[in-house]
């Protein structure tokens, strides 16, 4: 007769193993930095990490809520003003500051959200690059934050660069567990289900039960809040903030390239295009409007002709992801 | 009398927003695609015209005659290379590719003209103005508007009452029931773009008289553009038109304010449209 036969869903494989384990390893090695590498470098990796978690917010909104922003600069901007307030007008410890200084992006992305959400894809673009533009402009306006001049975080200075160090690689880890820790835990969650039948078809997806609308504001304010811990760890680093470069619309052209280049719809993607943008930088930043010009048209061509990207290339040459989100059903006899 | 010489002016600036904003509202109420390097092509016109007005020795109507054709040949290429390939119900790609070309275009012309502004030299047109009661009008500016109005006018025509205008409709309508009716989209596409990036031409040498023009001046003129297509009214001719005057009279009474405030005025007068009446000032009652 029948055998009843044992199942079983398997989610690891083995890339996911060892890339867990090399992940785990890397995150030690970030938090353990101060004790081995020299103040340039940890500089480079704080750089890295905020870029690595705003391309990764980016490419869950534009991935797989499909909303895509090219005004993430809000969150980066009043997350970073909100830290330099906190700390430099009320005195607060900037450490915990960064913490409390999330409250400003969730905060702007509601209604943001609200009023944007009746536009069609590509207004609904422009128009988070215009609340940006109008943030700015407000900032610039503002006595109170030293309009147009910028701020100064002159409280860093009663903490000595080794303190300093420890605990912006601390804060680094942490921006990196909760930015592709919380991504992945998200897709491998129900809403994770919910999210890709989005990304394939929010028609389709709403008929299945799906809230897409409600989705979305979730995952716009999430990824506004993400994108506003590395906004606040950055400008923290930098001691320094203006309107014009904590609102730089060039934030959002690099997370765009970042996730484009790397690969949209993964979080492998997003981190190998945060490699080759860091990388690319460090090489050929020094060229300038010609360096941009290239980056440029390989955005244009990755859009045209190879939609994955970099980690979509990969995937052709063999199945082996490192954040798997798939479930696999195994019999057992 | 100082807020009817701001609306006033306002109107004014509303004619140069206008000319930006007619070309998008036809693109997107055609192909549902917002093309991100709007404004850089624009200002890419606009530089060009700069430079050939260096070298040939005809006037300001040469010149038009000279870059609304250039214009009118940019769009249709930019349709043939880049947009036909990502016209469709995703809005991801065509996003992704004018704004890669948006960052390109303005780095290429930073490379070729650097970052100065230019002008157009002086002609008598750009300073000439009348007075009409307490108020000085522009003359430039005044014929600025009255071109804008010329176009908004035309387009709306040709899409009433032209064969080419019926096609266009029914392929904004319906891409594949207009293809069965015998209408060939990709051709009324390159058609349109054509004909936005040809009005663009005629800006951009407005632009160049008016004022100064730089390579990173793009995504400010890309933005009023939106801002008048939005606040008029999703894909109406003359919904952009109307929409362009009131982000003019809003920036320009803005002005009067505080002299940093006038853009951030746009820009809420354009988020309180959106939160009160988002389908536009222009749009019909379902």
């Amino acid at each position: 007769m029948n055998t009843i036969k044992q199942m079983r869903v398997q989610r690891a494989t083995t890339s996911s193993r060892i890339a867990m384990t090399i992940g785990l390893f890397l995150l030690l090695a970030l938090v353990a930095m101060p004790w081995w590498a020299t103040s340039g470098n940890i500089r480079w990796a704080i750089e890295l990490c905020c870029y690595i978690a705003i391309a990764q917010m980016w490419n869950l909104l534009a991935g797989y809520a499909g909303l895509v922003s090219v005004g993430q600069q809000a969150f980066i901007g009043v997350a970073g003003y909100m830290l330099f307030v906190l700390a430099q007008n009320f005195g607060i410890n900037p450490f915990v500051a960064v913490i409390l200084s999330l409250i400003a992006p969730a905060f702007l992305a509601v209604p943001t959200y609200f009023l944007l959400r009746r536009l069609d894809g590509p207004y609904f673009a422009i128009g988070t690059w215009v609340v940006a533009e109008a943030v700015r402009l407000a900032t610039s306006n503002i006595d109170y934050v030293n309009a147009g001049a910028g701020m100064t975080l002159r409280v860093m200075t009663q903490y000595s660069q080794h303190e300093r160090e420890v605990a912006f690689v601390i804060l680094c880890a942490i921006l990196l567990i909760v930015t592709i820790g919380g991504s992945y835990w998200l897709l491998r969650s129900r809403h994770g289900l919910a999210l890709t039948a989005m990304r394939d078809n929010p028609v389709a997806a709403a008929s299945q039960g799906v809230n897409v609308g409600k989705l979305r504001l979730y995952i716009f304010v999430a990824a506004a809040v993400g994108t506003g811990f590395a906004g606040a760890i950055y400008y923290m680093a930098q001691l320094r903030i203006t309107p014009s470069a904590g609102f730089d619309p060039f934030w959002a052209s690099m997370a765009i390239f970042i996730v484009m280049v790397g690969g949209i719809g993964s979080i492998e993607g997003a981190l190998i295009g945060a490699l080759i943008y860091f990388f690319a930088d460090r090489l050929f930043g020094e060229f300038g409007s010609a360096y941009l010009i290239v980056l440029g048209i390989l955005t244009l061509i990755i859009a045209l002709y190879a939609r994955g990207g970099v980690w979509g290339l990969l995937q052709k040459l063999g199945d082996h992801p490192w954040f798997p989100v798939r479930r696999k059903l195994i019999l057992e006899e | 009398m100082q807020w009817l010489d701001a609306i006033v002016q306002g109107v004014l600036l509303g004619g140069m927003y206008a000319q930006y904003a007619l070309g998008m509202a036809l693109m997107f109420g055609v192909m549902r695609i917002v093309n991100i390097a709007h404004g850089d092509v624009m200002i890419l016109l606009s530089l060009i015209a700069v430079s050939l007005a260096g070298v040939l020795p005809f006037g300001n109507i040469g010149l038009v005659l000279v870059i609304v054709p250039i214009a009118v040949a940019i769009g249709w290429i930019l349709q043939k290379v880049i947009l036909n390939r990502v016209v469709g119900a995703d809005p991801l790609p065509s996003l992704i590719a004018t704004f890669g070309l948006s960052i390109a275009l303005q780095n290429l012309m930073l490379e070729i003209w650097s970052a100065d502004t230019r002008s157009l030299p002086n002609s008598d047109i750009a300073s000439a103005s009348f007075q009409i009661g307490p108020i000085y009008l522009g003359l430039l500016p005044v014929i600025v508007l009255v071109c804008a109005f010329v176009i908004a006018g035309g387009l709306d025509a040709v899409l009433r009452y032209t064969r080419f205008g019926r096609g266009l409709r029914a392929a904004a309508a319906d891409t594949e029931a207009a293809a069965m009716t015998g209408v060939d989209p990709k051709r009324i596409y390159a058609t349109a773009t054509a004909i936005a990036v040809g009005i663009l031409g005629l800006a951009a040498i407005f632009a160049a008289l008016r004022a100064t023009v730089s390579p990173s001046d793009g995504p400010a003129q890309l933005i009023y553009a939106f801002e008048a297509v939005i606040i008029g009214g999703m894909g109406s001719i003359w919904g952009a038109f109307l929409g362009a005057m009131v982000l003019g009279i809003a920036q320009a009474v803005g002005l009067r304010v505080d002299p940093g405030l006038g853009i951030l005025f746009g820009h809420l007068v354009f988020l309180l449209v959106l939160a009160t009446r988002p389908e536009g000032i222009m749009a019909r009652k379902k």
